[in-house]
This record gives C-alpha cells, sequence and structure tokens, in this order.
C-alpha cells in the first residue's frame, strides 16, 4: 500500500495533433492539427476547477498569438519548450534538465555518448520507445551500458557533480512506487475535446486501434467523456480502482519503485491496464538492480543510504510471483 | 478442424515441456458435438499416445482422455470403437439435463426443433455400464428453475449417483428467481432425506463446505483460465474457450496465440495473477457467506466494463444465497435426523466417499 496517496494533479493539454511525445508512446499522427481555442479555453477551465497543474504539449511549430496569451492566463509546463524532448542523443546540450527519446539498442550503441552528456546535465530523464521489442539476449549488453552511466555518475560524485538519471538515481531516493499515474494522477485532454488516460490511448483511437469492447464494430473509441460533460458534471472513469497500484498483483509486490508503470504498454502487451508485460518488467529491473550497483558504489566512497536496494535473483517479478 | 492443425497442436504441446510441466495431462474434447467427429478425435489421440511414447514423455503414463457429449451419437460401432480401444484412460459424460420437459428446452435438433432427450435417455445405460460412477452436468438458467427438483430426482432414477449442477453464471436472473430456487431446492431437500437418497447420491448444490466466510488469506481464483490450453478449430489458443469468439457476446475474443506461432505470454499474465481480492468488490470479500460462491473468467470479462479479467460478475448474487439458505436447511435436518438414529459419526465418516464435483 502506497504511504503517498494518489490523487488527480496534473491536466496534460495535447496543443496539437502532432505534438511532441514525450512518454514511451510515439506520436504517429502526421498531420498538424491545433486544438481549438474554444477547446483551449475549455480545457483550462477544466484544470482550474478541478486545482490541476496544466502541462501544454507543444507541437514543433509557433503557436498563433492569441494561443500564447490563453496559455499564459494560467500556471503551467511547456512539455516540448521548457522541458525539451531529443528523439536522438543531441550533439550540444541546450537544456540541463530534458527527456532523452530512444530505442533501447540505441542506447546501448550511443552509451558513450549518453555518458559524455551526464556532466552537462542536471536531469536526463531517458524514455524507450522500443521496450514491446526488448528480447532477453539484450539483458547483458543492457546492463553494460547502464554499468557505464554508473561509473561516470560516481566519477562525476566525486567532482561534486551529481547529476540526476532518471532510470539510475531515482531508486536511490524513492522508497515506495513513483510511477506515471496516468488516469488516476493525471489526465489528458486532447484537441479533440475529450479526455483520455495519456495521449497515448488518443493515438490509439485516431490510427483506429481496436478498444476490443466490440468485436462487431471493432471500435475504438478510448475517451473516457467529452470536456463539455466533464466541465458540467465531472467524469467518471470505469473500473478506475484498476489503475491504483494495490489493484496491479505484481506491481503492489515489487521493488522497482522508479518503474513508469505504463498502463498503455500493460494494455497494449497484456491487454490488462494492471498487468505489465515481461519486457516492462526485465526492463525495469535491469535498471533496478544497476541502481542497486550504483548505490554500493558510492558507499563504497562514503555516502550513505536510508535503505539498501536488496539483491534479487530474478529480473521479472512473475517468476517469484505468489500461486494460490 | 483439420488434421493439420490438430497435429500442430499436439505437436506443439508435447514439444514444449518447459511451458507444459505438469505431471499429469487431461485431454479434453468439447464441442459443438465432439462425436460427430469421433473419427478425427480417434486419430487425434493415435497419434498424442505414439508421440508421448516415441518422446518417452511423463505423461504416456498418467495422461486422461475426456470428452462431453449430448450422447445422441454414443451407441454408434465407431464410438464404441474408440471406446473399447481407450478405455482405461477415458471418461465420457453425457449431456443429459434432467427430465424431458427440463432437457428439451434447451437441447433441441437445429433443423426440427424437437427435443433431443428420447434420443439422449436410451444411451445412458450403456454409458452407465460402460462408465460406472460418470457423472451428467446440468446447467440451470431462468426458464428451468422450477424443474431443478424433479430434474435431479429423475437423473437418480436413471441411475446416475453424482449431479455436479450450477445456475449459469450469465445475467438471466429475474426478480424473484432465487426464491423459486430456494424452494426447489429445500423440495429436492426433502426429498433425499425422506428416500434416504442421501446415502448413494449426491448432488452439487448441497455441500456442507459452502456458505461461510472465506478468510483474507483465502485469496485463490475460482477459476482454471489460464492454466490450462484451450484451441479451437482454427488452431488458436485460449485460456479457456469461453474466450473463443462464439462463446463472447460482445468483447473480441481473447487468443493468447496460436498452434503455428505458439503462446503469447505475455496475453496470459493477466490470468496467472488473478486473485480473489483483485478482482472483487468489496461487497465480496466481506460477504459472510462466501465460501462456494463461483465465478467464469470468461463472463467476468464479458461482462465487464472495460476489457479487463479483473472485474468479477456478480450476477449469481441472489442464486448463491439461496443455495446456502437450502444447504443449510438441508444439512441441519440432515444432521438432525442422523443424530437421533445415531448414524451421524458412521455417514461423516463415509463422506469421502461421496464425490462432489463442482464447476
Amino acid at each position: 500500500m502506497l504511504k503517498t496517496k494518489i490523487y488527480l494533479q496534473y491536466l496534460i493539454i495535447l496543443l496539437d495533433d502532432t505534438s511532441v511525445a514525450f512518454c514511451h508512446a510515439d506520436n504517429p499522427l502526421k498531420e498538424p492539427s491545433l486544438i481549438p481555442l474554444e477547446t483551449l479555453r475549455k480545457a483550462i477551465l477544466f484544470g482550474m476547477k478541478n486545482n490541476l497543474m496544466i502541462q501544454y504539449v507543444y507541437p514543433d511549430y509557433e503557436l498563433p498569438n492569441e494561443y500564447n496569451e490563453l496559455i499564459e492566463s494560467i500556471d503551467h509546463i511547456k512539455i516540448g519548450r521548457e522541458l525539451k524532448i531529443y528523439n536522438q542523443v543531441p550533439n550540444e546540450v541546450q537544456c540541463e534538465n530534458f527527456v532523452l527519446r530512444l530505442a533501447i539498442s540505441e542506447f546501448i550503441s550511443h552509451k558513450n555518448e549518453i555518458e559524455g552528456l551526464l556532466e552537462k546535465v542536471t536531469r536526463l530523464n531517458i524514455c524507450f520507445t522500443d521496450i514491446e521489442s526488448f528480447k532477453d539476449d539484450q539483458i547483458e549488453e543492457y546492463k553494460q551500458a547502464l554499468g557505464v552511466l554508473n561509473d561516470e555518475i560516481v566519477r562525476l560524485h566525486g567532482l561534486k557533480k551529481d547529476p540526476q538519471v532518471n532510470i539510475l538515481t531515482d531508486r536511490l531516493v524513492l522508497s515506495e512506487m513513483h510511477n506515471c499515474n496516468a488516469g488516476i494522477g493525471n489526465i489528458t485532454i486532447a484537441p479533440n475535446g475529450k479526455l483520455y488516460l495519456c495521449p497515448a490511448f488518443y493515438y490509439d483511437e485516431r490510427m483506429g486501434v481496436s478498444n476490443q469492447m466490440n468485436f462487431r464494430t471493432k471500435e475504438s473509441n478510448w475517451s473516457i467523456a467529452g470536456l463539455d460533460y466533464a466541465l458540467e458534471n465531472g467524469f467518471e472513469i470505469p473500473n478506475k480502482h484498476l489503475l491504483t497500484l494495490d489493484k496491479a498483483p505484481l506491481c503492489r509486490e515489487c521493488d522497482a519503485f522508479h518503474c513508469n508503470r505504463c498502463i498503455w504498454l500493460n494494455r497494449k502487451l497484456t491487454w490488462d491496464n494492471n498487468t505489465p508485460s515481461h519486457q516492462q518488467c526485465v526492463v525495469s529491473h535491469i535498471e533496478r538492480n544497476a541502481s542497486r550497483e550504483l548505490q554500493q558504489k558510492l558507499k563504497s566512497i562514503g555516502e550513505d543510504f536510508e535503505t539498501e536496494i536488496t539483491e534479487i535473483n530474478y529480473l521479472d517479478p512473475f517468476d517469484v510471483r505468489k500461486e494460490y | 478442424m483439420s488434421w493439420e492443425v490438430a497435429k500442430r497442436a499436439v505437436d506443439y504441446i508435447l514439444g514444449n515441456r518447459e511451458d507444459f510441466s505438469e505431471s499429469s495431462v487431461k485431454f479434453d474434447f468439447i464441442g459443438g458435438e465432439p462425436l460427430l467427429e469421433i473419427e478425427l478425435i480417434d486419430k487425434i489421440c493415435d497419434y498424442l499416445k505414439t508421440e508421448m511414447y516415441r518422446l518417452e514423455h511423463p505423461w504416456f503414463n498418467s495422461y486422461r482422455i475426456s470428452l462431453t457429449t449430448n450422447g445422441i451419437n454414443y451407441a454408434t460401432p465407431k464410438v464404441q470403437n474408440f471406446i473399447n480401444k481407450n478405455k482405461n484412460n477415458l471418461s465420457i459424460g453425457i449431456t443429459i439435463d434432467g427430465t424431458a420437459q427440463k432437457h428439451n428446452m434447451n437441447r433441441i435438433y437445429k433443423d426440427s426443433g424437437k427435443g433431443s432427450y428420447d434420443d439422449v435417455v436410451k444411451n445412458i445405460p450403456l454409458w452407465l455400464e460402460q462408465f460406472p460412477g460418470e457423472t451428467t452436468k446440468v446447467t440451470i438458467s431462468h426458464e428451468d428453475l422450477p424443474y431443478v427438483a424433479e430434474s435431479v430426482l429423475h437423473l437418480y432414477s436413471l441411475g446416475i449417483h453424482n449431479i455436479p449442477i450450477n445456475c449459469v453464471n450469465e445475467d438471466v436472473w429475474k426478480d424473484g428467481d432465487d426464491k423459486i430456487f430456494e424452494q426447489q431446492l429445500m423440495l429436492l431437500a426433502d426429498e433425499i432425506i425422506s428416500k434416504e437418497l442421501y446415502e448413494d447420491f449426491t448432488c452439487s448444490f448441497f455441500d456442507d463446505w459452502i456458505g461461510k466466510p472465506l478468510p483474507e488469506s483465502e485469496l485463490q481464483n475460482w477459476c482454471g483460465a489460464g492454466k490450462m490450453l484451450a484451441v479451437d478449430a482454427a488452431g488458436y489458443f485460449y485460456p479457456c474457450l469461453r474466450f473463443a469468439q462464439y462463446s463472447l457476446r460482445d468483447k473480441e475474443a481473447w487468443i493468447i496465440g496460436n498452434v503455428y506461432d505458439g503462446i503469447d505470454k505475455n496475453k496470459l499474465r493477466p490470468f496467472l495473477t488473478l486473485d480473489r481480492c483483485t478482482e472483487s468488490p468489496k461487497e465480496c470479500m466481506d460477504c459472510d457467506v462466501a465460501r462456494g460462491c463461483a465465478w467464469c473468467q470468461g463472463e467476468n470479462y464479458d461482462a465487464a466494463d472495460t476489457h479487463t479479467v479483473f472485474q468479477r460478475a456478480t450476477a449469481t448474487c441472489k442464486m448463491h444465497k439461496a443455495r446456502v439458505r437450502a444447504n443449510n436447511y438441508y444439512w441441519n435436518k440432515l444432521f438432525r435426523k442422523l443424530e437421533l438414529e445415531g448414524n451421524r459419526e458412521e455417514f461423516e465418516k463415509q463422506a469421502s466417499k461421496r464425490s462432489e464435483v463442482s464447476c
């Protein structure tokens, strides 16, 4: 059971169909289609009334002035502007905190360049775009690549620099799960004026991916509610409890606290929102174990930690699950 | 199913011992009506046996072939030859649903609409002679509630001693059905006790195990979906055939693989992490009579508000509670009778000989 209560705190507003992808899901939409101004106004009103911190997700083009004025009318974060998203290892770093979206194989093959970024950043958020394709024969390579970054973190620590790397250092300071929490901690409004658990489900709807609820119509409706309705009446997420940690049998026993616990990937790969795939679990546990090695190295040079990340002999908690 | 698909399924199952590591196996042929394809089934079983022998598979010494049939073709020469060939490792269940009236409500010939009871019942003596102690599986829905008691007694009169019987899990129940059901079970209870049928006959509705609360530590899922492999005629794999498209109302089929590509284990993960507390609403977890309350994972999926197996369907709640009340009546009455007769201890000693099969 989480000590921290998770409740709706964030509103993600996709400003355009081609808004940047910032997590595991790529954005497959290629045609720009700006959110109507009135829809944006209602989305902001929705955020204000529900006391949500707004995160605008930008496309890669400049918005009309009237949009910029409206956007500035409320506290917010600009994803794709203040928070930069890179889809390949940048040659030059233009900000100290950014998201790097890569395939795992690209991460492995560019590990030395990524290592070189660490002394230029305060925080690097690495997000893999192809976890579903991860194969068990990549385990050793991925482990080694994380080891390269670990060594650099330790070296920089000696120089009184402590860059954060989400998949390595977050676990050192977490004492419980810290996940994406789509649907329970945050909700998304798309340019079509509808609410979704996260942007990836909007993309699935636009790409006609069936929600598997009707085999005759193959409907691809993934939205939770329309914005107008939600403004008037609030909104309900069906089976919302199945998005929470305590209704995720594998995850609630797990200590890979840094894991995103991406429900879109869960749904895509296992067909159930609360069950992660083998690949997700293995990747998260390789990272968790790399965090443990980092912790051991930092301890050996005099650092203290409140709790120790224990040694485990599995990479997929499914293999050691409770069976009744 | 074509022979090619069947052979591929057998080759896959026998060739992947790591994924099928149980010490014993039951090969279950169901339909539609399996005996319509007895030649194919015969060929499959011959192949299974020869392959298990050739591969020195541990199952060669621990397997069972099982069929559930409507019984119409039971006495035909081809079926009888199959039975004789496989007798030592074979179970056959004939579905006879109770009295002719009850049976013919649902089990009719497609072309004529005529009930099949007469053509089934004539094969019961041969079946019981060849498979003494076999059972039939009786299913109760809204329409046949008034016939529950007489149907069970009728099946007893045919020589079937153990009757696994259950209410359907689907939401077919109307207001007042629980009362009718309870009355029927109490009627049945009175007949069983007054005629002392309890000595030699059982009915799964009456079980002294049910109707108590379940401790929080007892979390196992009721249903075995995901722990078996179901293969359809086209060669698709399912956690249970209730997840095949023809078994579902609206949701898309939950296919977990096929005979060409094998099992996608990710699609099985939700089933293998199911537990009672995750899928049950609070009311079920707090229920004072939870023990014995059954559910079907396929119906859970079919009825769920979202695409999940983690939402338990509760359409049978009132029916279970009615069963519990009638069950309590039965055991209180029976135990008191046995107590007064001085036979209770002996009866309970013999209780393990009374088999009870429940879904």
